[in-house]
């Protein structure tokens, strides 16, 4: 198979075809781009869940046929794919066993010893992966400083792997105290146990999954890599064979929870780095778009029918933090800093006991659904709300081919209104904002507690109900600009074809962070330098193509949370040091509100993150066209009893420079954009919407 | 952006509407959920950085709790009563802007133990005091007789720590210096502590200016009816959740093991009455307050009814003020459950959970479907210190679990913190780079879930030892003679044990709460903490329960013998 990254063909040479697909519940999403005949195809056929590489070689047949495009002529084919998400937390995973440190064989289901929630004594936390009878202890000790303890005694390994080839296992983890740091041992049983369990029996190591203190949560990620290991083996190598017999000749990539895009090698042996891919390729898109229209920072906020995801982009480039949970489980891998809460459309609003009306987390989802599609659901949704606020087509949906029954959105919405004795409007009104204050508070903690102002920021709405949300979030949060894309429901998709490769690195290894421990600093520093070297070769990146930021995560001694300081890359000189600390002390005293200059600074872990620079499709710019019109106008409730006659747009139908002023609808196939009096829309030259805010409303 | 509503009749504030004060309650509870992990983050003590024993709260102007962040129920208790006792002290006028007061002291305080210290600020807008913002946080030492100041052996509460009244900590914004110098020179390993203050201290001055912008939205009349209103929907619940309780007068009796001071046996006894919407809750015939530590104060006594209450009729609920207004409770003066100036107070932790246990028993008649068997009733406490091999010295503390209780539909949790608490492990990768300490084993006890139809949860083992030094070691158990009992035909759970192993061989027992012991580096501490108790007749556990709990190793085929009559098919376990 040729390699992708190998093609550095110039777009406008000969025909080219860029392709990200994202493969989601109810939907795959294609994305095409052909920056050759600046054209930009979105697509989209119903999922196959069962195997999802169906509906994409469906898709990519489809596609192919009705646009004239050669299999050939594909340079790129990143997927993000939630098949490893969806085995989790489905439990359809391979068979995983773990051989551990002696005494720590219940380490796993103590987990943190606490219980989920305070109050509540009937909630447990998942169950763990392994079974107890699977959790093998052997004997060998590391100290924390690196000396040996207990050696390994091999003969014990020995006995766990004899025990193990009768249990007919997936995969065998190694998951030793200290490993992260001092790897020897896991190394050495890993080696036993692969002698003895063959080759059809996965072997790894706590230390080479990730390297990074704090037991539990590595052990944890580790089991989760390799119960995904069988399952996306198989996946991967099917979806290559399938979009291989197509006719594709570039080797395919797979998106990353950390953003990015791996190789198919890399993402069979790391199959947990895409677990959370889903929300990160998305606000990848979104981020090339703004860039691109030359906004830099932008608050993401994408909306779906169950929940919103947030993420906050500055200069264009996300944050990353390093734990999530996934299906219950603790994952200590980088990801992007997407904050997901329970708001959607298809929200339910319910009076709790107290006497206050709530939205959410529940969901009517697709099906029942929304009161008004009358699919059976009778229950008050955020979308109902937006029906009765004429925001929303009160007729059809998804141009004309959905039905909306905005008096079974009334009936839902007034059987609520009667028990809290407000009427229709005012119910309806109190929905719409109390989803934004929940979205609102999303965004809070990834801007506001991370010590940056919303206000700088523009926000960037998509998803089928992001732009619908989008204007009263943002004035909530004092943010004066809102844009949203040509394609808000397919932004994953097109995300994903202007992502790079990317891989992360990290390094433990405890010191004070000062000249005397300068050398083993470096050490670790060494280590990871050799790793990207490694990685680099093997993906097969240009020298010019390379990128490595470097960071280094600190604490004051005594602490327990480190954040991350970018730094020069390895090895240091002793000079670098005081001025990395200066830049801890400003961050802690932003984060945290305090410093304590003077007082010793903790090193904790050295981290890279590496980028292969892929060459990326320009976006297409919309092509000039006469103003467009409105089709019609339409009642809309502005607030309680103010309502408004509003010109309804085809999205279809604005040029590029085009502008008008609130109140206005603008609708397209999936997605309905509501300006307010007062609020400015002008079309850039790419076809986004760029809304600027009425003052002080 | 908010609407004003129709007033009620005879009502001059104007009243929210129920989706406006939904929103008011967002928007102060996001800015509780800020200051506590801004503390968390940035605290020194395992006790908040790692364990999250801290909590943030806002109060109105009269001292009620508005909202309590995520965090732990026994911290309410402090919170209930502090700015009252500051209000008393130095009356509105005496509080100004700039403002805040420090206190940790169970009995001028209203906390509940010294380590457990408070902050708290005022707020005021226009020149008026309007809400205060204030956190607590678990200090690892505040002074006293024996390092973490948490251990057993001392009779009163000057041997504890130091007491702080509520004092300025803060004035004009500037922290007072002179203040600050005589707590640091009063606690072990000053540095530290400098920087749990200071967390602390940063937290508040986060909410307020949290707050001020909250001020921008809100005015000051939504704000007092708002905040009257969110009270207020608590003890709606609360109401709405007696009411679903049948009638009528429950009572429970259990025994704490020990004092450590030498009282044995030491009954904790509840009578409930339930009428209509309201709740008392008596505890005549609890045993005078004892010598040793294990004294509850009044404020933790509250915290515990509430706790339980609340776990009972509604889990999901916020916690306030409002909680109390359907709640009655009464104790005798100077007992162990409402003790009385100076008794010793540290360990009140384990006399709170056994409070927890007494009303989940009581009430098992009321509600058999939502209590839970006794779960390992203590809270279980270690404390070592000393000069590691570098000459440095160290403390350190940190908490165990043990098992949950039995439930009417499942088995109990194994290892788990139960009840008030909820304080997580420190990783022993963690523990052992920040401390000359080794933990040689962390697993479940081997048949200590009490058998049952649904069988309790199992109590955890964790071995420690000083690496190449002696160390000096504390403790503290329950429940190592009264073992936690099982509902319904369901049987008692393991009890707990502390013992010193020597590498030769020899095994120590000690007391269930043993003090300042030195221990060399050829031996180790084991401390066992207890299982909890089953639900249950166990001749009705399930062929398939029966078989995992065997292949899984976590019971004996002797024990399942005994309490089942189960025996395993031949070579179906693997050890």
């Amino acid at each position: 198979m040729l390699n992708a990254y190998l093609l550095r063909v110039k777009a406008h040479h000969l025909m080219t075809v860029f392709i990200g697909v994202d493969v989601g519940g109810t939907f795959t999403d294609f994305s095409v781009s052909l920056p050759g005949e600046h054209r930009e195809i979105v697509y989209k056929v119903p999922s196959t869940p069962a195997d999802p590489d169906r509906a994409i070689v469906a898709g990519l047949r489809e596609l192919f046929a009705q646009h004239g495009i050669a299999a050939g002529s594909v340079v790129r084919l990143a997927h993000g794919t939630t098949v490893g998400t969806n085995a989790l937390i489905q439990r359809r995973v391979g068979k995983v066993a773990v051989v551990t440190t002696e005494g720590f064989r219940d380490l796993l289901e103590i987990r943190r010893q606490t219980r989920p929630k305070v109050y509540d004594i009937h909630m447990d936390h998942s169950v763990v992966l392994v079974p107890r009878e699977l959790r093998i202890e052997v004997r060998e000790r590391m100290r924390a400083d690196g000396q040996v303890h207990v050696p390994l005694h091999e003969k014990s390994v020995e006995a766990a792997a004899r025990k193990l080839a009768k249990e007919a296992v997936n995969c065998v983890a190694v998951c030793f105290l200290h490993a992260h740091a001092y790897p020897k041992h896991e190394q050495r049983a890993a080696r036993i146990l692969r002698r003895v369990l063959g080759k059809n029996v996965a072997v790894i190591t706590s230390s080479s999954v990730y390297p990074e203190f704090r037991e539990y949560e590595r052990f944890s990620t580790t089991v989760l890599n390799g119960a995904l290991l069988t399952v996306m083996d198989a996946y991967l190598a099917r979806f290559s064979r399938a979009v291989g017999a197509l006719g594709v000749k570039a080797a395919p990539t797979i998106s990353q929870s950390a953003g990015g895009l791996m190789s198919i090698g890399m993402a069979r042996r790391s199959p947990i780095r895409s677990a959370l891919s889903g929300p990160a390729a998305g606000a990848l898109g979104a981020s090339y778009r703004a860039r691109t229209a030359g906004f830099a920072d932008v608050i993401t906020l994408d909306v779906g029918g169950t929940s919103a995801d947030v993420a906050l982009l500055t200069r264009g480039e996300p944050d990353l933090v390093h734990s999530r949970t996934l299906a219950g489980f603790p994952l200590r891998l980088p990801a992007l800093d997407v904050n997901s809460v329970g708001a959607g459309g298809g929200s339910i609003a319910w009076i709790d006991r107290d006497g206050l009306l709530k939205i959410g987390p529940h969901s009517a989802g697709a099906v029942p659904g929304p009161a008004c599609y009358d699919l059976g659901g009778t229950e008050a949704t955020v979308t109902d709300a937006n029906v009765l606020l004429g925001r929303l087509n009160s007729e059809a949906l998804l141009d004309g081919r959905m039905k909306i029954r905005a008096d079974l959105a009334a009936a839902a919405v007034d059987r609520l209104a009667k028990r809290i004795r407000l009427d229709r409007l005012e119910t309806a009104f109190g929905m719409v904002r109390l989803v934004a204050a929940i979205m609102v508070k999303a965004i809070r903690t990834i801007s506001i507690e991370r010590g940056h102002d919303p206000g700088r920021f523009a926000l960037f709405a998509f998803g089928g109900a992001g732009p619908l949300h989008g204007s009263e979030v943002a004035r909530e949060l004092g943010i004066s600009r809102v844009i949203i894309p040509p394609n808000p429901g397919i932004l994953c998709a097109e995300g994903l074809l202007n992502s790079d490769l990317v891989a992360d690195f990290v390094q433990t290894a405890l010191a004070l962070f000062s000249a005397t421990s300068l050398a083993r600093i470096n050490r670790v520093g060494n280590a990871l330098t050799a790793r990207a070297r490694q990685w680099f070769q093997r993906e097969q990146v240009a020298p010019a193509d390379r990128r490595a930021d470097w960071s280094t995560d600190l604490r004051y001694a005594g602490q327990n949370f480190e954040l991350s300081i970018p730094c020069p890359a390895a090895p240091l000189a002793a000079r670098d040091l005081d001025e990395i600390a200066g830049r801890f002390h400003t961050a802690h005293e932003q984060a945290y509100g305090f410093k304590q200059v003077g007082e010793p600074i903790e090193f904790v872990s050295l981290r890279v993150k590496l980028l292969g620079v892929l060459e990326k499709p320009e976006l297409a710019k919309l092509a000039p066209r006469a103003p467009g019109k409105p089709i019609h106008t339409r009642r809309v409730a502005i607030a309680k009893d103010a309502w408004r006659d509003a010109p309804v747009y085809r999205r279809l139908d604005l040029a590029p420079g085009q502008q008008f002023e609130g109140p206005a609808i603008i609708e397209q196939m999936d997605c309905t954009t509501p300006l307010f009096p007062g609020d400015r829309m002008r079309v850039d030259d790419w076809g986004n919407l760029v809304v600027d805010l009425a003052k002080g409303a | 952006m908010t609407s004003r509503h129709r007033s009620r009749a005879g009502n001059p504030t104007p009243t929210l509407s129920p989706i406006d004060v939904e929103l008011l309650r967002n928007g102060l509870a996001s800015i509780c959920d800020e200051m506590y992990t801004a503390i968390m983050k940035s605290a020194y003590s395992t006790n908040i950085k790692e364990r999250h024993d801290h909590s943030a709260a806002i109060f109105d102007a009269r001292g009620r709790v508005v909202v309590q962040g995520e965090s732990l129920p026994l911290h309410l208790a402090s919170m209930l009563g502090l700015v009252e006792v500051v209000l008393e002290r130095y009356g509105r006028e005496g509080i100004r802007a700039g403002d805040m007061f420090i206190s940790n002291d169970p009995f001028v305080g209203r906390g509940s133990h010294l380590p457990d210290v408070s902050i708290l600020a005022p707020v005021f807008r226009d020149g008026r005091l309007a809400l205060f913002v204030s956190n607590i946080a678990h200090h690892s030492d505040i002074g006293g007789m024996a390092p973490g100041s948490m251990a057993g052996g001392m009779t009163e509460i000057y041997q504890e720590g130091l007491r702080i009244p509520p004092v300025r900590i803060v004035a004009g914004g500037e922290i007072v210096d002179d203040v600050m110098q005589m707590i640091l020179l009063n606690v072990r390993v000053p540095h530290e502590r400098r920087g749990d203050y200071n967390a602390q201290i940063a937290g508040n001055r986060l909410g307020l200016r949290r707050l001020e912008e909250l001020f921008q939205r809100w005015s000051a009349e939504q704000i007092e009816s708002g905040t009257q209103a969110i009270i207020d929907s608590v003890a709606r619940r609360m109401r709405t959740g007696i009411r679903d309780l049948s009638d009528g007068t429950y009572r429970f009796a259990d025994v704490l093991d020990d004092d450590g001071m030498g009282i044995t046996d030491i009954p904790i006894k509840v009578t409930i009455r339930i009428k209509g919407d309201e709740i008392w809750f008596d505890f005549a015939g609890s045993a005078p307050q004892v010598r040793g530590n294990m004294n509850n104060s009044f404020a933790g006594l509250q915290a515990s009814a509430l706790y339980a209450l609340k776990v009972l009729i509604d889990p999901d609920g916020p916690t306030n003020h409002g909680m109390l207004d359907p709640v009655h409770i009464t104790a005798p003066e100077a007992s162990v459950v409402n003790a009385s100036f100076p008794a010793a107070t540290a360990a009140r932790a384990q006399t709170c959970q056994r409070v927890v246990d007494v009303i989940l028993g009581a009430l098992a008649r009321a509600v058999p479907d939502r209590v839970i068997a006794a779960s390992n009733g203590a809270n279980g406490v270690a404390t070592f210190s000393g000069h590691g091999p570098g000459g440095k010295y160290y403390l350190y503390m940190e908490t165990i679990g043990g098992g949950a209780g039995a439930r009417t539909y499942k088995d109990g949790t194994d290892g788990v913190q139960v009840h008030i608490t909820n304080t997580s492990n420190l990783p022993i990768e963690a523990l052992e780079s920040e401390y000359p300490l080794m933990i040689e084993r962390y697993e479940l006890i081997g048949d200590s879930g009490g058998a049952g139809k649904w069988r309790g949860g199992m109590g955890l083992r964790r071995v420690y030892r000083g690496l190449d030094h002696t160390l000096t070691f504390s403790g503290q158990g329950e429940r190592a003679v009264h073992p936690p009992w099982g509902l319904l035909g369901g049987k008692s759970g393991g009890r707990s044990k502390i013992e010193v192993l020597h590498d030769n061989g020899k095994r120590q027992p000690l007391a269930i709460k043993p003090s300042s012991l030195e221990v060399p580096p050829t031996a180790v501490v084991s401390i066992e903490t207890p299982g909890a108790g089953g639900y249950g007749n166990p001749r009705q556990r399930s062929k398939e329960k029966l078989e995992e709990d065997y292949r899984s190793g976590k019971f004996s085929a002797g024990f399942m013998k005994k309490h089942y009559a189960f025996v395993p098919k031949k070579s179906k376990r693997k050890p």
